[in-house]
């Protein structure tokens, strides 16, 4: 790949990307991005934000290399090597899912296919399922699972291989709060654990502040980076708290810069 | 007697057809010629099962199932790859369509000319529409698959093979199985249908049904629609039964029990 060389400490860089979709039916056809530059360093956890329809999931396709930017670069560090080094999970869990394969083979799946043999293997699935609480439930098919279950069967399939970047769009949506406090909490122990970048898209302040080092809001037409905030906050983090509390208006400040 | 249970009503109304046919048969209100009594049809069925008909059934079903295999074997690996390459499918999808409106039953000589009179010609006539229905199936199908999977597929870097058998085949496999339903049918009632009126081999039951048929044994020759009737209901019933097994997976379709 030509062009300037990517900074030593990033994982994924976005450069002057423009995309839009194809003609869309409702007539409004102008550019969706447009010159949007984004850098995401390594190691760092960050969320992006904004409102719905505001073009996050397609954000995190085009950082996936899912979508193609009609123009601009989309940069990996070289150091992902494998095309799973970079991995997008679908805001319906059951797309990151093979739901003909039971609970145990999901997780297996992609190690198998990845070559991982023997003791490794078996190691990082006991590991995954006790992470994820899904030991129970291991020769249970996708659909007979609830939506808690099935997010967590999902995570830890897209999780498995060691993913050195991982863009989870909307991981939360649809949990309540005491199951999205179990996996946040597990996220952050394997993102620390195997050295994990994580991306984390979501429309929901608490979410954001529960994982995030880094906030990122953006708005559309054409979609721009509203505010930037760095979040310095140990982990877990507990609510009302004043430093919570601080990060949580700044957020609900730089949403409502967005909006106007 | 769970079953029973669960299948009070519809054997009620069977049940309910049956004592309708009595009722018109012991009144007389049809002449017999024309519409036998249930037992006179009840009491020829043993013998036509000891005189000819058990080879008969036999011979239609052998007819039957080696289609289906054949347009299986054929149909569902090859409507994959074609869902798989869709440029390949949109190639061959024009002739393709074209050759599916063709009754098949109006390409029956062209196949006698090609295979022979003979079993081939059977088997070949009821295969050829089966085939073209399951591959059809197996195109749209896999054409659906869940991008979100293909994705993973990539990810994963599969190869086409392993992409086909182990992301697109169960993609396409709930659309396979609406084929092959309609391939079963086809195939049950070409099969029948070349016996009765074309005198291919001596054996089937669509021969029989004429047989009876042109010698007035009414009873008989209901007996043989009937019994004709079941082994379609048979082949259905397994079907549903694969499918269920195979496609337990998805939302809404458990093992019974």
């Amino acid at each position: 790949m030509t062009g300037p060389a990517l900074s030593t400490h990033s994982a994924l860089e976005l450069e002057d990307v423009d995309f839009s979709y194809a003609a869309r039916s409702n007539g409004i056809n102008g550019a969706l991005y447009k010159d949007f530059s984004l850098r995401i360093e390594q190691g760092s956890m960050v969320t992006i934000m904004g409102a719905s329809g505001a073009g996050k999931s397609t954000l995190g396709r085009i950082m996936a290399g899912i979508l193609t930017p009609q123009k601009g670069r989309v940069q990996r560090s070289p150091d992902f090597t494998r095309p799973s080094d970079l991995v997008y999970l679908d805001q319906h869990p059951m797309n990151g899912v093979f739901p003909w394969q039971t609970v145990l083979e999901n997780v297996r799946y992609p190690l198998e296919k990845l070559n991982w043999e023997g003791p490794r293997r078996r190691d990082r699935i006991c590991y995954l399922m006790t992470l994820f609480r899904l030991s129970a439930l291991s020769d249970v098919y996708p659909a007979q699972l609830s939506g808690g279950e099935l997010q967590r069967l999902a995570l830890s399939r897209c999780l498995s291989c060691k993913p050195k970047l991982v863009i989870l769009d909307e991981p939360f949506s649809a949990l309540d709060g005491k199951v999205k406090a179990e996996i946040t909490s597990a996220l952050h122990e394997l993102a620390l654990k195997d050295r994990m970048t994580l991306v984390l898209i979501t429309h929901n302040v608490s979410d954001a502040l529960a994982l995030g080092m880094r906030c990122i809001i953006i708005a559309k037409r054409p979609v721009r980076v509203m505010s930037d905030l760095d979040f310095h906050l140990g982990f877990p983090r507990e609510e009302s708290t004043p430093d919570y509390d601080a990060m949580q208006q700044a957020l609900i400040n730089g949403i409502r810069d967005g909006l106007v | 007697m769970d079953w029973f249970r669960r299948n009070w009503r519809g054997l009620s109304f069977v049940g309910g057809l049956i004592g309708v046919w009595a009722l018109v048969a012991a009144l007389r209100l049809v002449d017999p010629i024309i519409l036998p009594a249930p037992w006179s049809v009840a009491r020829a069925v043993p013998g036509m099962l000891r005189e000819r008909l058990l080879a008969d059934i036999g011979m239609t079903l052998g007819r039957v199932l080696t289609a289906l295999v054949v347009a299986c074997v054929f149909g569902i690996p090859v409507g994959l790859f074609l869902g798989y390459r869709q440029r390949a499918y949109k190639v061959v999808e024009g002739p393709l369509h074209a050759l599916r409106s063709v009754p098949a039953s109006a390409l029956f000589p062209l196949f006698l000319i090609v295979a022979g009179v003979g079993e081939t010609s059977i088997v070949a006539l009821a295969a050829y529409p089966s085939l073209l229905v399951i591959l059809v199936n197996a195109v749209s199908g896999a054409a659906l698959a869940n991008q979100s999977r293909l994705y993973q597929a990539r990810l994963l870097n599969l190869n086409s093979w392993h992409t086909v058998s182990d992301v697109l085949f169960y993609e396409a496999l709930p659309s396979i199985f609406d084929g092959i339903r309609t391939a079963v049918s086809y195939s049950l009632v070409l099969v029948v249908a070349v016996e009765m009126f074309i005198g291919l081999g001596e054996r089937g039951l669509g021969r029989g049904i004429y047989l009876y048929q042109s010698s007035y044994r009414i009873p008989e020759t209901y007996g043989a629609i009937m019994i004709a009737g079941m082994i379609g209901i048979l082949l259905n019933w397994v079907v549903t039964k694969a499918q269920n097994r195979m496609l337990r997976w998805l939302p809404n379709v458990r093992e019974e029990q």
